[in-house]
């Protein structure tokens, strides 16, 4: 019997997708090596198209079936459980580290499956006003989110990139580099979950060929960066962002509330109370 | 501009003479206009290529929901499109209806953008003569400097031409100075012999353009029928002496495949054609993705469109 292995590919709009320019890069894990995809300028301008769209579905989704959705993303985790083991050994993790990741991902996306139709009423605020008048501070989702994910073998690790801009209604463009097989991976769950097409894609590549064009990009909203990256590089994201007033978010909080707040935009509500 | 005015170019036994060999080869054709679409135009091409999309545009609204507010809000837009980059030049024309001509008009002032009129019942023209006329002197009344007419499908594809050319001459004699373009609708043609028949006998009429499409069809425009177009425009040329326009409409929304369209005509036509004045863009998102074409190439980053004006 001849061993079948899997091409990984990018995960964009909904759809398993090559490089457009046609290029991989070679990742050599610890007991293993794949041929991933090299994720050009091209790639991620594709990405935002569909991210754009997607987060006009995601965000008009009602808190409720995007709890239904977040929990169905952990029920696809769970029977695919012993692959994602297989998948993490060959990474380099021991069996146990490999279950315990695996088992701390699922948790984590049940704690935010749980908090999707809670976040608002927590983070949103009725504020004192002088006058017969609510004053409401509405929250809402930024837009589309760019994440780029840390280096570790590990899905909770990948989830901790992706989990606080998704639940509340941003739609996000995940791009690995060293960690992009369980990333690649991950995109099969996704498009088991019911989640709309563009709502969460998934990249690989390498990061200093694209920073550059996410940073001026207009209809990119809000860089989440949760690796270590060089200063003189976050510099320069940061300069490009500021022609388009993003947000840049560098190792973001992963603790309860605060970790969705970055994500959140306020609009603030007068109404009369009719007195 | 391109004048023919007055000019009764072909009676119809001449016109007739013109349809007898229409037959095309569609695997050429085909194969013609793919090769064309493979061009790569980058940097400084592709902003002389923009901003010729920008005067070559007709922005366009035709709708039950058209109102004054909507129609200044466009020309507005004609006008400045983009009022933060003031190199870019105004557009060709403003498309509307009939009622709505006198409020474009108003509206535009005395900048050069022009006000085209769909008539002759936009976009079935199922009903009689005398009401299409009734129509299209009713927008040149109004101060239409372009009249955009469709053909009489019915009778096309019933054979019967003769109406068709009929129907033309008549409308362009109402029209007299004022611009008339003819649209063919390729959708309802079907065929690129039909497309390239309607384009014959349109012209033999004394129209100053064809166009391909009203745009309310789910197909539009396409590069195949545009390039038939472009070959009888240039058949006619040769007969008659006369340059006639082309407008293509319904479809085309972004920048990338408007440039292939250029690319065609300048192949095909050559430099001539490359002005407002022989070749139009009707579209109503277009313009927006140029717009956001030409901020990308200026600064380098992509753009989003909330940033440009609606319209």
């Amino acid at each position: 019997m001849i061993e079948i292995k899997k091409t990984y590919k990018n995960y964009v709009g909904g759809k398993y997708v090559r490089s457009e320019s046609g290029k991989t890069f070679t990742l050599s894990l610890k007991n293993d090596s794949f041929e991933v995809p090299l994720t050009s300028k091209k790639d991620i301008r594709d990405a935002v198209t569909a991210s754009k769209k997607g987060f006009q579905n995601w965000s008009h989704i009602s808190p409720y079936t995007k709890t239904q959705i977040l929990y169905r993303l952990s029920e696809m985790i769970e029977g695919n459980k012993d692959s994602y083991i297989e998948l993490l050994i060959l990474g380099g993790s021991t069996r146990n580290q490999a279950k315990k990741d695996i088992e701390t991902a699922i948790k984590n996306i049940v704690w935010y499956a749980g908090f999707a139709d809670k976040w608002e009423q927590v983070a949103g605020n009725l504020n004192p006003v002088n006058g017969e008048y609510f004053n409401i501070s509405h929250q809402n989702p930024i837009g589309v989110v760019f994440s780029l994910n840390a280096d570790n073998n590990s899905l909770a690790s990948l989830l901790n990139s992706i989990l606080q801009p998704l639940t509340v209604g941003c739609s996000v463009i995940s791009f690995s580099e060293e960690s992009s097989i369980v990333a690649l991976k991950f995109a099969e769950d996704i498009n088991n979950s019911d989640f709309p097409d563009g709502s969460l894609n998934i990249l690989s590549g390498q990061f200093e060929n694209v920073y550059e064009d996410i940073s001026k990009h207009v209809e990119i909203n809000l860089v989440s960066i949760n690796k270590e990256v060089p200063t003189e590089i976050l510099t320069k994201i940061q300069e490009n962002a500021s022609n388009s007033v993003k947000r840049i978010i560098y190792m973001p909080s992963m603790d309860g509330i605060s970790s969705v707040l970055p994500f959140l935009e306020t609009k603030t509500v007068w109404h009369p109370k009719g007195t | 501009m391109n004048n023919k005015t007055g000019v009764l170019s072909f009676n119809w036994d001449k016109t007739l003479e013109l349809l007898k060999d229409s037959r095309i080869d569609s695997v050429g054709l085909n194969d013609r206009v793919d090769s064309l679409a493979t061009r790569s135009i980058k940097k400084e091409s592709k902003l002389e290529a923009l901003n010729m999309l920008v005067s070559m545009c007709d922005l366009t609204t035709l709708e039950g929901e058209d109102t004054e507010g909507k129609i200044s809000q466009m020309v507005a837009k004609a006008i400045v499109p983009n009022p933060n980059d003031l190199e870019i030049k105004n557009v060709a024309a403003v498309c509307v209806y009939p009622s709505l001509v006198s409020i474009a008009k108003e509206k535009i002032g005395n900048s050069s953008v022009k006000v085209a009129a769909v008539s002759s019942y936009f976009p079935s023209g199922q009903v009689p003569m005398e009401s299409k006329l009734l129509d299209t002197k009713y927008a040149i009344d109004s101060g239409a400097d372009e009249i955009d007419i469709v053909i009489n499908r019915k009778a096309f594809l019933e054979g019967d031409y003769r109406k068709v050319y009929d129907e033309i001459l008549a409308l362009k004699e109402v029209c007299g100075d004022v611009h008339l373009k003819t649209i063919l609708e390729v959708g309802d043609l079907r065929t690129y012999e039909n497309i390239r028949k309607a384009s014959l006998i349109s012209l033999a009429a004394g129209s100053d353009f064809i166009k391909t499409s009203t745009g309310k069809l789910s197909v539009g425009s396409s590069r195949q029928a545009c390039y038939v177009m472009a070959k009888a425009v240039l058949d006619f040329k040769n007969l008659s002496g006369l340059s006639a326009g082309i407008k293509v409409a319904g479809g085309i929304r972004d920048a990338k495949d408007a440039i292939r369209y250029l690319v065609l005509i300048k192949e095909e036509m050559g430099n001539e054609w490359l002005t407002p004045d022989l070749f139009r863009f009707g579209a109503s998102s277009l313009l927006d993705d140029v717009l956001k074409q030409i901020k990308k190439l200026k600064t380098g980053a992509y753009q989003a469109s909330y940033y440009f004006p609606r319209g």
